[in-house]
């Protein structure tokens, strides 16, 4: 039989069109002999996806239940992060995949042809159709009542939506007057766009389509405002809190919420298969139980979940090891995909215009990042196991240079002490803080969203060495919304958070965060917001380098090469990176993740990454399976 | 009496108008809404946000409007037994407490039981053998159970159960019989699991109630009728059951104000850290969330219950003893 399965896949090898049959998991067969389901290869779609195994992992058997402990009702919807079926998907290189689609086509980075698969389903058994196109297009996107302020913003050039046409069942295709290359990124997000609803299922709550007394009572029975309360409650394919609604991923939910015990089964229409033929995914229910997020590491230890990272923290690492052996788990470490775990951000719309003046010179900004200690840092609070560094981007990105890790990010207090100095900094008190220009002593004033007790960790040992160039720094914690319109008003001097949030970047992803375009950008939020307001409310960019900035990333925007892209993001990277716009400590802190002994195919070494990655994501839990034991 | 009691049910009306106001008031303080917690929080873990569905859902919720006009509408809402719609959970408020509630009266009935089965003989027994060893004793391990932060008792018994028993780590069954049908083996789990919660919460209460009862006690005790009862020859145990002890029990009917709404809330911190399906987490997290019209809805059922409890109490009181006298109806 083995022999027979190798052979089917040589032969699949040598000619990619002849797929080995497809096996069904014993979990269906009882739906299948009573006639509810169909056999799998009708199931499938004409030409499923072949899932491609890394080379540390082998194909697998179909069966058991993965658990996994969330901290609240709404974070399963992190199981559409995790399956990460979309219709297109990085692979583990970060590059784009079609998945649910068949194929995809760009010319000239404006016009995207989509093709689907043929005889693929919907998780109810209905086909998927370019019509799923359309209704999300026209009487979703564009539906007064349902948008009422339009398509997503991604799906706007310069304003203009763009022409979507369905030139038949399986083509989508979607036309710019101008390139538009957020488009693909935003389909294959960890959080993705969903351009596509099951229309068959919606259209039952769609005033255009449902019978006027049925909706309204449908309406009255659950509660809801209007229709289009109602439509958009039910139709949010993310968050998986509606049982009925037709999906496409590995799993779909059967438990209604609220519970505290959520169980998701295998899609019996799932699009992909492995060489062998096995539908995936491979384990039939993933279970989710729900308990307080400070009781996980608590939890995990005493191995009530099979594979686990949320919630855990680089600190619970030494209890998690004591009783791996008792309970049958290992914890692995991953790299955390941020561009950095504490940076400061010296918030230049600062109201105070003494500070203002000062934090806008670059010589004060780089002065600050070379009299911190990274070593000690990385040292005492995290074991020397992260890597000291500027925030940019993380050296598993194809846009990383080595140089603009430690570009300003060294340890060197004679030359911070310096460059204060040719400030006119000169004036020290009588307890050696030197003065401001207006006379007062120079305390900086550090905000943080009180949160963690590791940002207060590092901004103690920070105080430390600043005190040695004549700088004095306070900690000021506060809660998190108080701390973000702080900032946002410039009330505050200077705030904490953690680095960029996508660290490992292909030139093919928006350089948004390296530039002034948003107001969460802790560095210069009055400018984010006149860049987001279209320049109603906040404040112009006056730096020549952020204008400049701006103007790359514009540049980007309308690129339609990956070499100039690529350009464009060396540049800017190098732009942030000289003018240390905000101060990095260390990157690529380790996040534990416990894997059962009997789960096989996870990573040994991954990186632990919102977007790209959606954390276990990219490396297709639907391949992951449980080995025979218990 | 019947005055009394129509009058005391008249003056609970704008006790709970104020109540609801001032909760609402508290609810909206903080700065932000629950939409702004919610994209902080969702950014915090690194997650983007639709801001076109944010501010569909602002318009949708209402959250636009001034907060009086919010106020008023669920003060509405609320006469028609309509609570109102959790954002974090997406459902009308009366779907989401669902079955929490009769797992929270559980633990809490519970655990009064076992508050009372300990403190009750042992405060007999303070009091009656007053200063001997036995009630500085039982005395002290009572105020060790004061003192004892719960939560942190709680963790460390959690721990220790797991180690050594195997339980499961929170919650108040074993996973699998989570949203099951109630059979043999989920009541049976439900025991393993209950027990911690119940000793944790337990304690605190239990120090506190032999104290009372030895004080209540001691000062009967004293009365000349227990030397007459005693100069005529009543036994020890009879004098004690029959005079001194049904006396000293006042504190214990007016406790049944407070016992209501502690019976729906739970104990709150403990809940928490152990995890367990009640009320108690919920209504935290709702808070932290600004999710305003569950926290809302919670805050005044426990209102009405803690009002209810202590009309209860006044009107047991008034019945099991005599001394006391209605005076909240006479016009004095």
């Amino acid at each position: 039989m083995r022999n027979i399965a190798i052979g089917i896949v040589l032969a699949a090898g040598l000619a990619p069109s002849v797929a080995p049959a497809a096996v069904d998991s014993p979990f269906l067969a009882s739906r299948v002999q009573s006639g509810e389901l169909q056999p799998v290869d009708e199931r499938l779609p004409d030409n499923p996806s072949v899932a491609e195994l890394r080379p540390d992992s082998e194909p697998g058997r179909h069966g058991g239940d993965l658990r996994m402990l969330m901290g609240k009702t709404k974070d399963i919807r992190l199981l559409t992060v995790y399956g990460y079926a979309r219709l297109v998907g990085y692979n583990t290189r970060f590059e784009l995949v079609p998945d649910i689609l068949e194929s995809y086509e760009v010319r000239e980075g404006r016009e995207f042809t989509l093709t689907l698969r043929p005889g693929h389903k919907w998780s109810d058994g209905q086909p998927l159709t370019s019509e799923d196109f359309r209704y999300y297009w026209d009487d979703v996107a564009n539906d007064e009542d349902l948008a009422p302020f339009g398509p997503p913003r991604v799906l706007m050039v310069e304003e203009k939506p763009p022409i979507v046409e369905f030139p038949d069942e399986r083509t989508i295709r979607y036309t710019w007057h101008k390139p538009n290359p957020n488009f693909l990124s935003a389909l294959a997000g960890a959080g993705p766009l969903f351009i596509y609803r099951p229309a068959h299922y919606l259209k039952q709550f769609h005033e255009r389509y449902a019978d006027p007394e049925e909706l309204k009572q449908r309406v009255r029975k659950a509660g809801s405002r209007n229709w289009a309360g109602l439509h958009n409650r039910l139709d949010n394919q993310y968050t998986l809190d509606n049982p009925d609604l037709p999906i496409l991923q590995p799993w779909h939910p059967v438990t209604p919420p609220p519970s505290d015990r959520f169980i998701f089964e295998r899609n019996p229409y799932f699009h992909r298969v492995d060489q062998n033929g096995l539908q995936l995914p491979y384990i039939d229910r993933v279970i989710v139980n729900i308990a307080d997020k400070d009781l996980v590491p608590a939890k995990t230890g005493a191995g009530d979940t099979d594979l686990q990272a949320r919630y855990l923290r680089f600190d619970n690492y030494t209890f998690l090891k004591e009783s791996e052996k008792r309970n049958d788990y290992t914890v692995r470490l991953w790299k955390r995909g941020t561009g950095n775990q504490v940076a400061m951000y010296p918030n230049l719309n600062v109201n105070d215009p003494v500070w203002r003046e000062l934090v806008r010179d670059v010589r004060f900004r780089r002065a600050l990042s070379l009299a911190i200690d990274r070593t000690e840092i990385n040292q005492i609070i995290y074991f020397g196991l992260a890597e000291e560094s500027n925030n940019t981007v993380r050296p598993e990105s194809p846009v990383f240079k080595p140089e603009l890790q430690v570009k300003w990010a060294s340890f060197d207090p004679k030359r911070a002490n310096d460059l204060l100095d040719q400030m006119g900094l000169t004036n020290r008190n009588s307890q050696g803080i030197r003065v401001l220009p207006d006379g007062r002593s120079m305390e900086i004033i550090v905000d943080t969203a009180g949160e963690s007790t590791e940002e207060t960790d590092v901004l103690e040992l920070i105080r430390e060495s600043w005190a040695d160039v004549g700088i004095k720094l306070f900690t000021k914690p506060s809660q998190r919304e108080i701390f973000r319109n702080r900032v946002f008003a410039g009330d505050s001097l200077m705030s904490v958070w953690s680095g960029l949030d996508n660290g490992i970047p292909t030139a093919d992803m928006a350089p948004t965060e390296l530039a002034p375009t948003s107001q969460v950008h802790l560095q210069w939020p009055k400018w984010g917001q006149y860049y987001e307001t279209n320049g109603e409310v906040g404040e112009p960019p006056d730096l020549p380098e952020a204008i400049e900035l701006l103007r790359l990333m514009e540049a980007w925007n309308s690129s339609a090469e990956s070499d100039e892209r690529a350009r464009i993001w060396g540049e800017m990277l190098a732009i942030h990176a000289d003018q240390v716009y905000t101060i990095g400590t260390v990157s690529g802190v380790l996040q534990p993740v416990e894997v059962s002994n009997r789960l096989r195919n996870v990573p040994v070494e991954g990186i632990y990454n919102w977007d790209p990655g959606a954390f276990f994501g990219i490396y297709r839990p639907d391949t992951f399976w449980l080995a025979e034991g218990e | 009496m019947l005055r009394y009691v129509v009058h005391r049910t008249m003056m609970m009306v704008p006790t709970l108008v104020a109540i609801s106001i001032l909760v609402f008031v508290i609810i909206q303080l903080p700065p932000g809404d629950y939409l702004e917690s919610h994209i902080a929080e969702l950014q915090s873990q690194g997650e983007s946000v639709d801001e076109q569905k944010i501010a569909f859902l602002r318009q949708h919720y209402g959250l636009d409007k001034p907060v009086w006009q919010q106020y008023l509408v669920w003060l509405w809402g609320m006469l028609h037994g309509d609570f109102g719609y959790s954002f974090e959970y997406n459902m009308p408020v009366n779907d989401v407490v669902g079955d929490r509630l009769f797992l929270t009266i559980f633990v809490s009935t519970v655990t009064v039981l076992f508050t009372w089965a300990v403190a009750f003989p042992i405060g007999i027994y303070s009091a009656t053998h007053q200063y001997s060893w036995g009630d500085y004793g039982l005395t002290f391990i009572g105020f060790i159970g004061v003192a004892t932060p719960n939560f942190l008792l709680a963790l460390v018994m959690l721990y220790l159960a797991n180690v050594y028993f195997g339980t499961s780590i929170g919650g108040l069954m074993d996973a699998e019989y989570i949203d099951q049908p109630w059979s043999l083996g989920k009541f049976m789990s439900v025991l393993e699991h209950l027990w911690i919660p119940v000793i944790v919460i337990g304690t605190s209460g239990t120090a506190g109630m032999i104290r009372r009862l030895r004080a209540n006690l001691l000062d009967e005790l004293q009365k000349q009728y227990v030397t007459t009862g005693r100069a005529k020859g009543l036994p020890e145990g009879r004098l004690l059951r029959k005079y001194p002890l049904r006396m000293a029990l006042n504190f214990f009917i007016s406790d049944i104000g407070s016992l209501l709404p502690t019976v729906i809330s739970g104990a709150e911190m403990v809940a928490v850290v152990m995890s367990l399906p009640t009320t108690g987490p919920m209504l935290l997290s709702a808070l932290q969330s600004q999710d305003m019209y569950l926290a809302g809805s919670f805050l005044m059922f426990l209102a009405c219950l803690t009002v209810i409890g202590v009309l209860i109490s006044d009107l047991a009181l008034a019945v099991l003893d005599p001394r006391i006298r209605l005076q909240g109806g006479e016009s004095t």
